[in-house]
Order: structure tokens, then sequence, then C-alpha cells
């Protein structure tokens, strides 16, 4: 079951690459050849939120109290918990590493398996690492942007990461019965927990695709550099020269 | 006075030292190398405090104006949070530059009736954008953290903290405008609201031209008032 189920996980991932090499487009974004492919699936992706995830997680959280959401939101972080660990360990982060740790384990004890963030309270702050964060502080690229089916923004340098992360989720390893509807209550809730910024998605942007690859990129490269991405990540704001240098802010 | 005690202190000192009136010298040119490095030193810092409290300023500025229009968010409705917020953005963004740089390429390709338009339709849509989002208060409170310079530029730290601590950072960049410090740039959680706008506006720019980037922010525009109470 396991194995059927890596299987699948690396046949979408081979699948989103095959995909993606098949439709390049010469003249776009330079970090995104795959433009017209990952907009289609962008489309795809959108129109099975709209009418299916958005309204379940909206119902969602009209039944349940704030608390009790809270507290999936955190079981569910403290179960995905061994991939940040493992990830402080690969970029060298020791002292992370040990604090992360002692996070794991007070909130999967004291924490009632991760239900309350207990580690919080003495000073155990939760951190954000994956394998993709990983690789850019080794210091890879992006490498192309991707939109993965079922899954939403990505990258080559990214996307392994989802892989990796999912192999190191103990709740990977139960029987279907109990995993596949831990899978669905999990998935609801991280819906319901960006209702909010794709509320914001919707009222600002006027292309959603472009808008959603600019700020998963930028997200990406502050949580790379732990919140202090360096002065010239910014961008040089202008595209020109004369009068317009003034501009480059960063 | 300060000075002249330093002064007869160094005379003391040569009539204590007898005729060696070469030391004394050297110690008077010491006491006034020191007295003037300290007052350099005093102005450069007094200077520098001065421009990062001036940039401070601004963003607590609009903090202040955002939390009224959130704290009476009712009883202003919509319209009177846009009459609030409107001025003080006006006040507080250099709109001219924001809208150079969310333009990119293109802005150099319009003429000057096209940019004075768009420079208008950003002002409103970031007014409609404050007055809708802002639109309630839940205990909320904004925290400045520091001030940075950054290549003559200011970066004022600063994060809305809600009572059950949730936290979003927000870090402002401002520019000097004719000696005036303005807001060009706020990065949310690291991601910047300018370089969201400019992939999003050149996007729409190059796809369907100019034309429909304004009309499509007079949309938003009215999007935002229809669905705000």
């Amino acid at each position: 079951m396991q194995e059927s189920r890596i299987a699948l996980l690396t046949a979408l991932v081979v699948a989103v690459g095959l995909v993606a090499g098949c439709a390049s487009t010469p003249n776009g974004d330079p970090g995104d050849p795959y433009e017209a492919t990952n907009r289609k699936v962008y489309n795809f992706n959108d129109s099975l939120d709209r009418n299916i995830m958005q309204p379940v997680a909206r119902g969602y959280v009209k039944v349940t109290p704030k608390g009790a959401r809270t507290g999936v939101t955190n079981f569910f972080g403290n179960v995905g918990y061994i991939d940040t660990v493992a990830n402080d360990l690969l970029q060298g982060k020791g002292g992370q590493f040990l604090r992360d740790t002692g996070r794991f384990v007070i909130n999967s004890s004291l924490g009632l398996g991760g239900l309350f963030d207990v580690a919080k309270e003495v000073g155990l702050k939760a951190n954000d690492e994956d394998l993709g964060q990983t690789f850019g502080v080794w210091g890879a690229g992006e490498g192309a942007y991707l939109t993965i089916p079922f899954w939403g923004p990505s990258s080559f340098r990214d996307a392994p990461g989802i892989f990796t992360s999912a192999l190191l989720r103990p709740t990977f390893y139960l029987m279907p019965i109990v995993s596949l509807p831990l899978g669905a209550v999990n998935a609801i809730n991280s819906r319901a927990n960006l209702l909010e910024a794709t509320n914001i998605r919707d009222q600002a942007a006027l292309d959603p695709y472009t808008f959603v690859r600019e700020a998963y990129r930028q997200q990406r490269e502050y949580k790379i550099h732990d919140g202090n991405p360096p002065g010239d990540g910014f961008d040089d704001y202008v595209e020109g020269e004369g009068d317009a240098a003034i501009l480059k802010i960063f | 006075m300060r000075n002249e005690l330093s002064r007869d202190r160094g005379l003391d000192h040569h009539y204590r030292l007898g005729k060696d009136t070469k030391c004394s010298a050297h110690m008077k040119k010491i006491c006034r190398h020191a007295i003037v490095l300290a007052l350099i030193t005093y102005g450069l810092t007094a200077w520098g405090n001065d421009h990062l409290d001036a940039g401070k300023a601004v963003v607590e500025k609009l903090h202040a104006s955002l939390l009224q229009a959130m704290m009476e968010a009712d009883a202003l409705g919509f319209s009177g949070r846009l009459e609030i917020l409107e001025p003080v953005l006006s006040e507080t963004f250099d709109f001219a530059t924001i809208s150079r740089i969310v333009t990119g390429k293109y802005w150099k390709s319009l003429d000057e009736e096209e940019r004075s338009g768009f420079i208008d339709v950003f002002v409103d849509l970031s007014a409609a954008t404050y007055a809708s989002n802002f639109d309630g208060y839940s205990g909320e409170v904004f925290e400045t953290l520091g001030v940075e310079e950054r290549r003559g530029n200011l970066l004022v730290k600063t994060a809305i903290v809600k009572p059950d601590g949730e936290r979003v950072t927000l870090d402002y960049l401002l520019r000097d405008v004719d000696g005036v410090w303005r807001i060009v740039n706020v990065i949310a959680d690291g991601v910047s609201d300018l370089s969201l706008k400019r992939a999003d506006y050149t996007a729409v720019i190059k796809s369907e031209g100019f034309d429909s980037l304004v009309s499509k922010l007079h949309g938003k525009i009215e999007d935002y008032g229809a669905v705000s109470r």
C-alpha cells in the first residue's frame, strides 16, 4: 500500500515534469518557460477549488469553532514537523535542530499528540523548513516555475520537497482507512486557513496566475532567508536608464 | 564655557611644566580636536536620529489613520473610511514613483495625460483597498520595530499584532522626495506589494494594452465599494 502511494507521488511529479517539458513558451517570463501549460493547470486547479474546495472549506469554518480549527492546524503542523527537523539538520542549523526536536517531543506528548502548541508557551516557536528551502540555502536557484495539478504553485527546486515531506509524515504509513480521512481533514483545514489569502488575491489580482506566481516566489525567498532576504532580493525596480536610475531602490 | 575651562587647564599645565610650551600647545590641540570631534559626532548622531525618526513618523501617521478607520469602521462606513484615508495616503505615499514602477518598462511609452491619469486611478485604488480591508477592529496593535537605512532609503519595520498573538510583519520602504520621506513599498510577510503589482499590471499591459489595465483598475475600485460595508 505504501509502495503504491509512493508510486503515485512519483508518477505525479514525473508527469508534471513531462507535461512541462513539452510546452515551453519562448517570449514570457524567463523563470516561467512552461507558462502556457502552467496556466492551463492553474485554471484547472482554480475551477476545482472554486467548485469544491472553497465551498467545503467555508462550510467547515461555519460549523467548527475556532478553537477546534486551531487544534486541527496544530495537530497536522506537528505531524509534518519531522520535515522541518530533518531540514534544520540538512541546513546545518544545529541550535534550531535541537529546539525543533524539543518542540516536536513536547507537543507530541504534553500537547496531546500535537493538538495543543504547548512548546510555544515555553518559548519554542514553530519554524518552517522544507527540502526546497534547503536546496535554496545550498545555493540552488528556483528553476522553472511550476503549477502542479491538485497542488498549486511550485518550482523545479521546490517540487521534490512535496514528495519528501509526504514521506516524513507518520500518518502516511497508517492504514488507508485512517490516513485517507485524515488527509481529507488536513486538506479542508489547510484550505480554510488560506481563505483570507485567496480573498486578497481575488480582490487585488488582475491576472491571478501572475499574481500567485509572484507572491509564491517572494514568499519562498523570504522563507529561504528565514525572514531576512538580502536587499537585492527585493528587485531592481526599474528597467531603464537615465533619471529612472534613481528608482533603483534596492 | 567648556572650551575656556580646558584652555585654563592647559595654562595650569603649562605653568606646572615650566618652560615646556611645546607640550602645552600639543595638549591644546588635542583638546580642540576632541571638542570638534565631539561636536561632529553629536551633529551626525542628531541628524541620523532625526531622519530615522522622520521616516518612522510617516509610517506611524499612516498606522494611526488606519487604526482610526478600523475602530470607527461601522460609524464611518466605506465612504467615511475612504474620506479619512485618502488624504493621509496622498501625504504619506510617493504615488508618482510607485506608478512608474508598477507599469515597468511601459511607463516610458505613456504620454503625460496617460501618466497623470494612471496616478489618479492608482491613488483611488489604494484608498479603496485600505478602506475595504481595514473595516473592523478586534484589538489589533501596530508595533514599530525599528528603522534601518538602506542605500539612502529607509526601511521602517513594523507588525500588526492580533490579540491571539498572530502577527503580520509590514516593512515600509521610504524614499526622500524633496526632503520629505514617503512610502514607496509595503512588504507584508516578505511579499512586496510593488513587485506583485508590477508583475500583475505589466502582464495585463502586455497581453491587453494599457487602456485595458486602467479600465480593470476602475473595475476593482468599484468592486471594493460594492462589497464593503
